[in-house]
């Protein structure tokens, strides 16, 4: 009997018993029961895979995709991107599969920047259904969640922020700005909905997003990303004594945000206190090692005090992270 | 604190031109002539500049009365720049058909492109002049367009924040408050530019309070805040960056080149961009006239004792032994951009083994 799964597992299951170090064994086991939705023991067979087969990069993102399924998102996100890296998502529809479920990771994690960039091929190359709108809303929304789990009374919201975002992301700005519009008179008051709008707005037209971010914190008076951003955009214009309040704001509500502290520090080397500015930024470069704008900064900062040296140290580590990022970054 | 420009800095957009007439050509007013009275040696000789001339208005481009018939061809199209009177205009034909627009805004003194406005959008001219060619060819950047008909061959249509970026940086009072205001422009970078207050100090000075009223001093400034004040155009190290611009093309940008210099120290004043250029003269293009300026760091005894007392030296710096005058031509070497035709100084200041790649 052909496409037999039950049995085919049954089979798989005893010769890996008999023979524990054939790979192949484990790989077919463990996919035929991530098909049938028996996630905990195919994500063990595709480990003992692993441990056979350590550079195997379908496995781990097959092992990803089981760990998002049972509830553990860290590992999962860990496992796909590995299984990326090692060629796991070289063919399209893999790709497709193993990006939608990393910026579904990314947004349940909290790395909303992330999710939304991933989300962005996806708009650009016309994909679109409902639970796609559904994820960028949330990503957009800064809610961390996936989209199974949004309550019934939060749909429409998320909903209608990822059509919003999904539009602006296509590149059908008139539309989006439409929709935006829209979004705005439904739900004047949910939070992040003018951010969202702002982060989208903030590459094109800094201007524009500034206005939308204060818009936030007239709403959402203790929206910490909001204050970054807000802060973020006035320090791109030379700014620094206005961005200054916004950042110390930042600092004060969520010290633990990389961001916040390297605003702070930016604003405050902007305005002429070069020394408590630069506190700020060795602070942020801890919590945020491999930040960009955290480094850029510093090395404009010890290059100012005269730390020739450590200024050099920055530049060097700032051209590699630009080499490695190889794109315009527009967010700190 | 970096002073700011007063039109503010290059990352910044466009409101939204589409419909909006752009074109508004005020008469060109002469700040500098009244700040002249009081800086004859600043405001004299600026306005002639490649600075001062960053942007010309068409009926007083010195380029298009010495070259009123200037053509390009790349096939299928054919470009003509011609001038007649106090109107230049630039056209391009497919051999059928033929898109003829007005030129409203030159931009550079010597290597010129061109801007124009058409169905209320901004465009860059698809072909430049360049005196190394003493004629066309394809605009520095669009070489890798390739225009899938006529109207594509016009131009390239400037993205939402490029006109902010170009006026601003080419003109004065172009923007303000983050909006482009191309009515209010003056032609080229005045006083006002770089000295935020300075048309307001000279009012003052007419009514006798000069005193008290002048422009925060830029030769203050650490060499760090100097680059980040002339990188808002010319491009700051972290704007470079951050944006990944490598290769050649990024020689343009000497605040970029210059910090990646060894010799680079934010806080010492004899490597700031005006320890060699003062921006109120002209570009001083002979090598032997930077020596001074090298020397005042890398000095042997000799040279030391030979310089004007002027000259701070501070001879931790190994002296060359290989030459002892010209030293930009060897440290500092000409560097072609891709497109062959525009040469820079490379301002990373290094030395240079043969063979060895650009430094990016």
């Amino acid at each position: 009997m052909q496409n037999d799964v039950p049995r085919a597992i049954e089979l798989y299951s005893r010769a890996v018993q008999v023979n524990p170090k054939w790979p192949e064994g484990w790989w077919f086991l463990g996919s035929l029961q991530y098909g049938t939705g028996a996630y905990v023991p195919a994500r063990d067979a595709l480990s003992r895979y692993i441990e056979l087969i350590p550079t195997g990069g379908p496995a781990f993102a097959l092992r990803g995709l089981c760990e998002f399924e049972t509830g553990q998102y860290a590992q999962a996100l860990g496992d796909i991107q590995h299984g990326i890296s090692q060629g796991a998502a070289n063919q399209p529809r893999n790709e497709q599969i193993l990006r939608y479920h990393e910026a579904l990771l990314q947004t349940r994690l909290g790395n909303y920047t992330s999710a939304l960039k991933m989300y962005s091929i996806f708009a650009k190359n016309g994909v679109t259904n409902p639970e796609l709108l559904a994820a960028i809303g949330l990503a957009g929304l800064r809610m961390p969640l996936l989209p199974k789990d949004v309550g019934t009374e939060q749909q429409g919201l998320v909903s209608a922020a990822g059509d919003a975002a999904y539009r602006f992301l296509a590149g059908d700005e008139a539309s989006a700005t439409r929709a935006f519009r829209d979004l705005f008179q439904r739900f004047p008051t949910a939070p992040n909905v003018h951010f969202l709008y702002g982060y989208l707005l903030f590459a094109a037209d800094p201007d524009a997003a500034l206005a939308e971010f204060q818009q936030e914190l007239r709403i959402t008076p203790s929206n910490a990303d909001a204050e970054v951003m807000a802060a973020w955009g006035l320090l791109l214009h030379n700014s620094g004594a206005e961005a200054l309040p916004y950042a110390q704001k930042a600092a004060e509500q969520e010290p633990a945000l990389p961001s916040a502290q390297l605003v702070l520090g930016r604003s405050l080397m902007e305005t002429g206190d070069l020394k408590e500015g630069t506190f700020y930024l060795e602070k942020a470069r801890q919590l945020d090692p491999n930040n960009l704008e955290v480094h850029l900064a510093l090395a404009k900062a010890y290059s100012k005090s005269g730390r020739k040296e450590d200024a050099r140290c920055e530049r060097i580590l700032s051209l590699q992270l630009s080499n490695s990022n190889g794109a315009t970054l527009d967010h700190p | 604190m970096v002073p700011r420009l007063t039109t503010p800095r290059i990352f910044l957009v466009l409101v939204l031109l589409a419909g909006v007439h752009l074109v508004a050509q005020p008469a060109q007013t002469n700040a500098a002539s009244s700040c002249a009275r009081c800086h004859a040696a600043q405001a004299g000789p600026q306005p002639d500049t490649p600075m001062g001339r960053g942007m010309q208005w068409p009926d007083a481009n010195p380029l298009f009365k010495s070259h009123p018939q200037l053509s390009f061809r790349k096939a299928p199209y054919t470009y003509r720049v011609e001038t007649k009177g106090n109107q230049t205009l630039y056209s391009v034909t497919d051999g059928t058909r033929t898109i003829s627009l007005p030129i409203h805004w030159s931009f550079g003194k010597g290597a010129q492109t061109w801007l124009f406005e058409r169905d209320g959008n901004l465009y860059e001219s698809m072909v430049s002049y360049y005196p190394s060619i003493d004629g066309l060819e394809i605009t520095t950047g669009d070489s890798a367009l390739t225009p899938q008909n006529l109207d594509e061959a016009v131009g390239r249509k400037l993205t939402k924040t490029e006109p902010k970026d170009c006026f601003g940086c080419h003109s004065t009072g172009a923007v303000s408050m983050g909006k482009l205001h191309l009515e209010r422009l003056e032609p080229g970078v005045t006083c006002e530019h770089c000295h935020a207050g300075a048309n307001a100090h000279m009012v003052a000075a007419f009514q006798g309070e000069a005193y008290g009223t002048a422009p925060p001093d830029l030769k203050g400034l650490s060499s760090e805040d100097i680059s980040s004040f002339c990188g808002q155009c010319h491009r700051t190290w972290e704007m470079v960056v951050r944006s990944n611009w490598r290769g050649e093309v990024n020689v343009r940008f000497q605040p970029y080149r210059l910090a990646n210099s060894k010799c680079f120290d934010g806080t010492d004043p004899r490597i700031s961009c005006i320890a060699c250029h003062d921006p109120h003269q002209d570009l001083v293009t002979e090598d032997s006239s930077y020596d001074a300026t090298c020397l005042a760091c890398h000095a042997s005894t000799n040279q030391a004792a030979n310089l004007s007392a002027q000259t701070v030296v501070h001879r931790e710096a190994k002296p060359c032994t290989v030459a002892s005058a010209n030293c930009v031509s060897c440290h500092m070497p000409k560097v072609k951009l891709p497109n062959g035709l525009v040469t820079f100084h490379d301002h990373e200041i290094r030395i240079v083994k043969p063979g060895a790649p650009y430094p990016d």
